[in-house]
């Protein structure tokens, strides 16, 4: 309720004025500080008017390696000369246009592919009052593999559920599938839902979590465009196997388009009587609703996306207790990703088999993977579980662009780390990525070419987590912060051997004692560059030198600073 | 958690058993195993942020202690090499970035990081800090607060909801530059805090700090200090915390007056106010409320003046108010005629000379024996912003004042009962700090405001700057011509010191309008006048060019005494003769600025920002429509106006009088007492004195703005043509 009446008052002023707040707090009486303390932490929200023409450009990792920065520099250049109230141009965290980068946000409508020039004609033609240009996104459905209803009538799952009401049988199924939440953690589903399920309880809720906001992962806005229907549907059928009646579909704000096609489903589902007090004629109640998220990449946590539901700042939950004890207004709620539901109507139509024999490599069913960075051609691909990082890379990414040579890939995004080029062909599988160090995550692959500096990423990466945490915690706020320090100082050519033992500390307080996984994961670029770049680091911290040339220590031309008392303790 | 079932579990190798539902830091401590924390206390809600009290449970992760209940079987080390590691790194991680040694430490040597710090030998933090600091705030007249300081745990804003219920403080902004804030990210002393000091109270470091307002406590002869007990006991603090109570014990006393004691004299300084516990106390002033009048002989036009203190009556001056009210600083006003009233037990007097230090308004004596609490600064924001004691001043004003201050102002004078009896409940009364804008130029004009305590600055924007129109003190409204025009506020309105006012809705305002039709017309009248005056001064400002005479200071001024230097012979003529004028006090000093040839002799400068009105503690500072100051009948001859002034063209006139002798009511001695005087023009003349005993013609009373713009047209017509 909080944030429709922020985004009313901020619909009317543009931003949220003092006074309104303070004459909203009188009226749905809320303590000001609350709704300050929310609208001062949310990306979407402005407590300043906003300038006529405001520019952010994405920063991170994907858009990073497709010269982010260089198209930041260019546009401020030129844009220089006009005053601050009238343009701003900042850096922004992710935008979920992975595989379109650059990806910028002027004045909150979402342009990809956009050079210098354009940008700039762009912001003269705001100034003159000249309208956006209104973004087309296709509404061509890509077929997939994993939709079983590609000439059917969809939701036949739920039709034979209200048929046969056999919730025991359906859990079994899901059981013996392995499905496992493909949205980061990977947690059993099945055991989810029937914690959940068995939980004594006169409120239960669903909800799906599509606030990807990962550096690289774009494979739920993928899946919301094309298979909108799977999605809903295993909303639905969790409902009916949990015995909740509520379900809450948590997108973020970015998604407008993805948003529209949700309503049209929706819709469409509430006339099929799929949703409401009487699923199909049954006595099963369902209601869906779709909420925006403000915005954060936290939000994605789920207790803290449960926080901002129900109107507060998106700070994580100590844990235990977890979701599926007291979740949502401390009710009993499942919590899974976009993905995770999809794959639901078709295990339960095709069966175990089907979705065992859907994977290689020891590996079961299928796998959205967005693949973004040094590529051909970036996208979200539609491959079995187990596929080789290569063929990714080679075959359904065309290679990177200039015959360059593969230097490493993140196969999740910061969070997974980086793995050197030698260890290519490991599967995209829970297993395997873990055996190697790394994790299968959300399913972002971002490739690095052979001209990338490492140190250079792990910065980037740490840089998108000091900006995306919630400062709840002492671990995360502050030691983001100092890690982002340490890094730049070795960019610039500014380390010593201390730092490596104080990087030590410092990321096993960080895993050890951060509340959520986004303080958890903070070291973990780093760490893997250390573990398979470190010569690469090295040559940073002994010598000042970038030899990819990228990092300032590199580009100031610094005489090499060689120094044999300096003995690096290996990470 | 079924009551008795006890859960069994082992803390660093003891085998422990708790009740259910007893987190893990509690089993520990139970068990005397002390876990170090910073942001769990025994009664606030567990959150688990500061990361300290974490523990090992054999998990993939450490686990906060605070938040994690007890498990049967539990296996939990608080004290292994990885988890003091880890502790030590949080701490280290927080000291690098807290100044230190923070408030806490210096005033009491009790931060708690700093203690943990020292515990692990963390002298210095191998960190780098962080490169932009996040300030101090240091509004709020009781309580210090640092955000460097600060290690957002959480404790202040647990203790302002949880325990107080005040809901004023919360988090504000995400990641690294999450801080604390209250309400709207506002300073704390213009937010609603109601200064109970139980975020003080809670802060473990020296973020949130007691301000000592006075080392020592109110040394005046006969004061008792207070228990703390006896304080808490006071009404007016309750729900304020103990501890805070506690600190700012020195800074209230209570002193006991017999029948005819001087409480407090007018014209005195003091940094204190007082409230009557119980007893009646007489407030009066003593001064003679007259004015200085300057006379000449009737046959000889120099020589033989004099200075006189003359009524009103006997002397109307132009544009003299017809005020029948003093307005002085207490919850009453004086009436002109017999200025004399009762104070009583529950009644709060001297704010303003407590929270802005202005002289005494008045005398008050003891008219019974009486209890009274002397209170400095702090005491007194804690009692104001306490919400019995604010209830209890709002009724009492509303009843007993809000008529007689409404009628003060001669506009509202023909108000009836019934229509002042609507408004008492419907009013709002509204505080505010130094500084705060009370209502701002361009915002939609919604409401109407009468100042009730201190002094509103009145001011408006135009491309050239900031002009002050005006200073309103007690019994000035402010608001009017925006609400008259249905439109938006033409000027900004902001308190400059400690201000209270009251607010009349558009609304009211409205109905207030058509039932008194001669209000809305003399309303209008005020308002065309005081808009006209600005559009002159206005276009007098903006036609003026910005040059060397702007930079003096001198475009302040209406009106300038010039000595023209190439005829003066410093003879000192107008000097004796304004010191003839004023019976041997001149107020025209041979110095000043230079213009040209020309010297700006030290006399009222009628300024466009009257700094000499600012203070006045009964308001009897005041400009004419001509801009000239008038000192009206009430002036207590504290002085204060003549020192603010910053050109000295006000000065203290001595007159003997005969008045009531302390304590022995119907004898009067001779004294001395004084009044303030400015330059009059000579009023009573054809030319000012100084002016006419110029033997050299030197002496010119000018507009500066007429004067120079000939004489640099001059300059300018010459140039070119040269």
């Amino acid at each position: 309720m909080i944030f429709s009446e922020l985004r009313e008052i901020q619909r009317q002023f543009g931003y949220l004025p003092a006074e309104e707040l303070r004459t909203l707090a009188k009226k749905i009486d809320v303590p000001l500080y609350r709704l300050h303390g929310v609208a001062s932490s949310y990306p979407h929200f402005r407590l300043t008017p906003p300038p006529r023409a405001d520019v952010r450009i994405c920063q991170d990792m994907s858009c990073h390696l497709r010269g982010a920065a260089e198209l930041r520099s260019a546009v401020e250049g030129a844009a220089g000369q006009i005053a601050q109230q009238d343009v701003r141009i900042s850096g922004t965290s992710c935008l979920g246009r992975c595989d379109q980068s650059p990806a910028v946000a002027v004045n909150d409508q979402i342009f990809s592919g956009l050079t210098a020039g354009h940008l700039t004609v762009m912001i003269g033609n705001l100034l003159a009052d000249v309208p956006l240009p209104t973004p087309v996104e296709s509404r061509h459905r890509v077929p997939c593999a994993l939709d079983p209803y590609q000439t059917d009538e969809p939701y036949q799952a739920i039709r034979n559920f209200v048929q046969s009401r056999d919730a025991k049988g359906a859990l079994e199924v899901l059981k013996a599938s392995g499905l496992r939440g493909l949205g980061g953690a990977g947690f059993p589903t099945e055991s989810k839902w029937q914690m959940v399920r068995q939980a004594p309880a006169p409120t239960k809720f669903i909800v799906c979590n599509a606030d990807e906001s990962e550096p690289g992962t774009i494979k739920d806005r993928f899946i919301l465009s094309n298979l909108p229907h799977l999605v809903i549907e295993g909303m639905i059928l969790a409902g009916l196997l949990t015995g909740a009646q509520k379900g809450i579909l948590y997108i973020r704000h970015e998604y407008e388009e993805q948003e529209k096609i949700l309503h049209e489903e929706i819709r469409r589902c509430r006339k099929l009587q799929l949703l409401g007090t009487s699923v199909l004629g049954s006595d099963f109640t369902f209601e869906l609703e779709i909420f925006v998220s403000p915005g954060g990449y936290i939000c994605g946590e789920e207790t803290a996306l449960l926080e901002a539901i129900e109107g507060r700042r998106a700070e994580p939950r100590n844990k235990p207790p977890f979701p599926v004890i007291e979740g949502l207004w401390n009710m009993p709620t499942v919590i899974n990703n976009v993905e995770t539901f999809a794959n639901v109507p078709a295990i339960l139509l095709r069966g175990v088999d089907w979705y065992k024999a859907q994977g290689q490599g020891g590996a079961a069913g299928l796998k959205f993977i967005g693949v973004s960075g040094d590529v051909m051609r970036p996208g979200v691909y539609e491959v079995p579980m187990g596929t080789p990082v290569s063929e990714l890379i080679f075959k359904y990414g065309g290679g990177i662009p200039n015959g360059k040579k593969l230097k490493g890939f993140a196969p999740s995004g910061p969070s997974s780390g980086y793995l050197p080029a030698s260890l290519a062909d490991v599967r995209l599988d829970f297993k395997s990525l873990a055996d190697a160090g790394s994790m299968l995550g959300s399913g972002a692959l971002v490739v690095c070419a052979e001209d990338r500096c490492m140190l250079d990423m792990a910065l980037n990466s740490t840089q998108f987590f000091r900006n995306e945490s919630c400062g709840k915690c002492v671990p995360c706020r502050v030691g983001s912060q100092k890690l982002v320090a340490m890094l730049t100082g070795w960019t610039h050519g500014k380390g010593s051997a201390a730092d490596l033992a104080l990087l030590d500390e410092l990321a096993d307080a960080l895993r050890l004692t951060s509340i959520c996984g986004l303080g958890q994961v903070v070291p973990a670029p780093i760490a893997s560059v250390l573990k398979h770049f470190r010569e690469e680091v090295d040559s940073h911290l002994l010598h000042s030198h970038c030899p990819a040339g990228v990092c300032p220590s590199g580009k100031s031309g610094a005489t090499p600073r060689i120094d044999a008392r300096v003995q690096l303790r290996h990470a | 958690m079924s009551a008795g079932l006890m859960i069994d579990l082992t803390v660093d190798g003891k085998k422990v058993s708790v009740p259910a539902g007893t987190s893990v830091f509690d089993a520990a401590r139970l068990n005397n195993i002390e876990i170090p924390t910073l942001c769990h206390q025994q009664n606030e809600k567990p959150i688990g942020v500061c990361r300290v009290c974490v523990v090992d449970v054999g998990a993939r992760v450490f686990t906060a202690s605070c938040v994690r209940p007890a498990e049967q079987g539990m296996v939990v080390s608080t004290n292994s090499e990885k988890v003091k590691q880890a502790r030590r790194t949080l701490v280290e991680l927080l000291m690098t970035d807290h100044v230190s040694p923070c408030a806490r430490e210096r005033q009491s040597g009790d931060c708690e990081l700093e203690a943990l710090a020292k515990q692990d030998n963390l002298a210095r933090s191998r960190f780098a800090p962080q490169a932009t600091r996040r300030g101090v705030d240091d509004s709020s007249m009781s309580i210090g607060v640092d955000f460097d300081a600060c290690i957002l745990c959480d404790r202040c804003i647990r203790g302002c909801d949880e325990i107080r219920e005040n809901f004023v403080l919360g988090r504000m902004g995400k990641g690294e530059t999450t801080r604390i804030a209250f309400d709207n990210n506002l300073p704390m002393g213009e937010s609603s805090c109601v200064s109970c000091g139980e975020c003080m109270v809670s802060c473990p470091t020296g973020a949130l700090t007691n301000k000592v307002i006075n080392q020592t406590a109110i040394a005046a002869p006969g004061s008792e200090p207070v228990s703390l007990q006896e304080l808490n006991e006071l009404p007016f603090f309750e729900g304020v915390s103990g501890t805070f109570l506690s600190l700012n014990r020195n800074a209230v006393v209570r002193r006991r007056f017999k029948r005819g004691d001087v409480i407090c004299r007018e014209g005195e300084y003091g940094s204190t106010a007082f409230y009557i516990l119980d007893g009646e106390a007489r407030v009066s002033i003593a001064s003679p409320i007259a004015h200085v009048k300057t006379k000449g002989a009737v046959k000889r036009f120099l020589g033989k003046l004099s200075s006189r203190l003359t009524q009103r009556q006997n002397d109307v001056r132009d544009d003299e108010t017809g005020q029948h009210w003093i307005h002085i600083d207490a919850p009453m006003d004086l009436s002109y005629e017999n200025p004399v009233a009762t104070l009583k037990a529950g009644d709060l007097f001297g704010e303003m000379t407590c929270m802005s230090l202005y002289p005494r308004s008045a005398t008050v004596r003891a008219e019974s024996d009486c209890t009274v609490l002397e209170l400095l600064r702090n005491v007194l924001d804690i009692m104001q912003r306490n919400k019995n004691f604010r209830a209890q001043l709002d009724r009492s004003y509303r009843q007993r004042a809000l008529d007689s201050h409404l009628r003060a102002v001669p506009i509202f004078a023909g108000l009836t009962d019934e229509f002042i009896e609507g408004l008492r409940e419907k009013v709002e009364l509204l505080r505010f700090s130094p500084g705060q804008v009370i209502c701002r130029q361009g915002d939609h004009a919604d409401s109407f405001f009468l100042v009730r305590i201190g002094f509103v600055k009145v001011s408006q924007t135009h491309l050239g700057g900031d002009m002050v129109l005006a200073y309103l003190s007690r019994g000035d409204y402010f608001g009017e011509t925006g609400l008259l025009k249905g439109d938006v506020r033409t000027a900004t309105c902001s308190a400059l010191d400690h201000v209270e006012v009251v607010r009349i809705s558009a609304a009211d305002f409205a109905e207030m309008n058509r039932q008194f039709p001669e209000v809305r017309h003399q309303l209008e009248l005020v308002d065309r006048e005081r808009t006209q005056m600005n559009r002159e001064r206005l276009t007098a400002l903006s036609s003026t060019p910005l040059d060397s005479f702007l930079k003096q200071g001198l475009m302040e001024a209406q009106s300038l005494l010039l000595l023209d230097l190439d005829s003066c012979t410093r003879c000192d003529a107008c000097v004796r003769a304004c010191a003839d004028a004023h019976d041997g006090v001149t107020r025209l000093v041979r110095e000043g600025l230079r213009f040209d040839h020309y010297l700006v002799a030290t006399s009222c400068r009628q300024c466009l920002d009257p700094l000499c009105m600012v203070g006045c503690p009964v308001g009897s500072i005041r400009r004419r429509n001509s801009l000239e100051v008038i000192i009206e009948d009430w002036c207590i001859g504290c002085g204060l106006c003549a020192d603010n002034c910053p050109y000295g063209n006000i000065n203290m006139h001595p007159f003997d009088v005969f008045a009531d002798v302390p304590g022995s009511p119907g004898q009067k001695k001779a004294m001395v007492k004084q009044k303030a005087t400015s330059c009059d023009l000579c009023s009573e003349f054809a030319e000012p004195s100084c002016v006419y005993a110029c033997p050299h013609d030197a002496a010119h009373r000018v507009n500066p703005r007429q004067f120079f713009a000939g004489l640099l047209q001059q300059s300018s017509d010459k140039s070119p043509k040269d």
